[in-house]
């Protein structure tokens, strides 16, 4: 038995469109380049000014969990403890914005270093069962909730969004064909639309 | 096996990397008896049946690294930290 995947090389993302059965749309993926991505990690010991300086200089808060929150077309996400990814809503000059902060935290630029893929519908939650080992359940990890783990064997950080099961995936770039196949074949009996946008 | 990261929450111990008996503290190089003292630092372990405090390096997380109060003959996990005593 042939699959879908099975014509695509495994060096090229699987084109857009649906896979799976016809009329049947369980799961929708979006795969989007971040506007601007950077890293924040604070400096030893200088956790909690980073966190006065952000909160005082970008109206961030910061708070060290794995947690999303947003302020001023900024997102930020708990990556570690004293760490952050800054995912930016919109293109802009991300380091020059966070620079301010360089006192207390070292900025590293990751805008081309991940890719981002947002899943919606009702099944999404049925995909991510086969390779999420995180509890996905509203009441364990509920709208704003962030985890970096291991898909697929595939290192992620991901959250989720407020409304709906929708959940948004950073995957390292080097890795996101393997990602969106791990999506495809196991999102596909749902029935998967798959498009590249923004 | 599940090790309740202080950061990140209970994950499959398959994100972590284990190092080992977190007891040990690294020997001065400079000593005198630096060489027995390393040897044994390297070498010599104890195999203990039941509690043991080991280092575990979440790797596919929050990158940090936890020290774990494991027993050795049932995995029940009495607890864990991050190194450096933050959190
Ligand atoms: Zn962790």
């Amino acid at each position: 038995m042939t699959s879908a995947l099975d014509t695509f090389p495994v060096t090229q993302m699987p084109a857009d469109g649906h896979y799976g059965p016809a009329g049947i749309h369980g799961v929708s993926v979006r795969v989007f380049d971040p506007p601007a991505l950077a890293l924040l990690a604070a400096r030893r010991g200088g956790a909690s000014a980073l966190t006065v300086a952000a909160h005082a200089t970008l109206g961030l808060a910061l708070a060290d969990a794995p947690r999303l929150a947003r302020a001023n077309g900024l997102g930020t996400i708990g990556a570690g403890p004293g760490r952050w990814l800054v995912l930016a809503e919109a293109p802009e000059d991300l380091t020059a914005r966070l620079a301010p902060l360089a006192a207390h935290a070292a900025i590293t630029e990751q805008t081309d270093g991940y890719v981002g893929f947002e899943l919606s519908g009702v099944r999404t939650r049925d995909v991510l069962a086969k390779g999420v080992a995180v509890d996905l359940d509203p009441a364990a990890f509920p709208p704003g909730a962030a985890a970096t783990t291991n898909v697929a064997h595939i290192n992620v950080t991901f959250w989720r969004e407020p409304g709906e099961e929708r959940f948004v995936f950073l995957v390292a770039r080097s890795y996101r064909v393997a990602f969106a196949r791990f999506l495809i074949a196991s999102g596909a009996e749902y029935g998967i639309a798959f498009a590249h946008r923004g | 096996m599940r090790i309740p990261c202080p950061y990140c929450g209970a994950r499959d111990a398959s994100e972590f990397a284990y190092l080992g008996d977190a007891t040990l503290t690294r020997p001065d190089p400079a000593a005198p008896d630096a060489d027995e003292a390393f040897h044994a630092y390297v070498y010599l372990r104890d195999n203990p049946a039941g509690a043991h405090s080991e280092w575990w390096y979440h790797s596919g997380g929050c990158r940090r690294w936890v020290k774990v109060a494991r027993d050795t003959t049932s995995h029940a996990i009495a607890g864990a930290e991050l190194a450096g005593g933050a959190r």
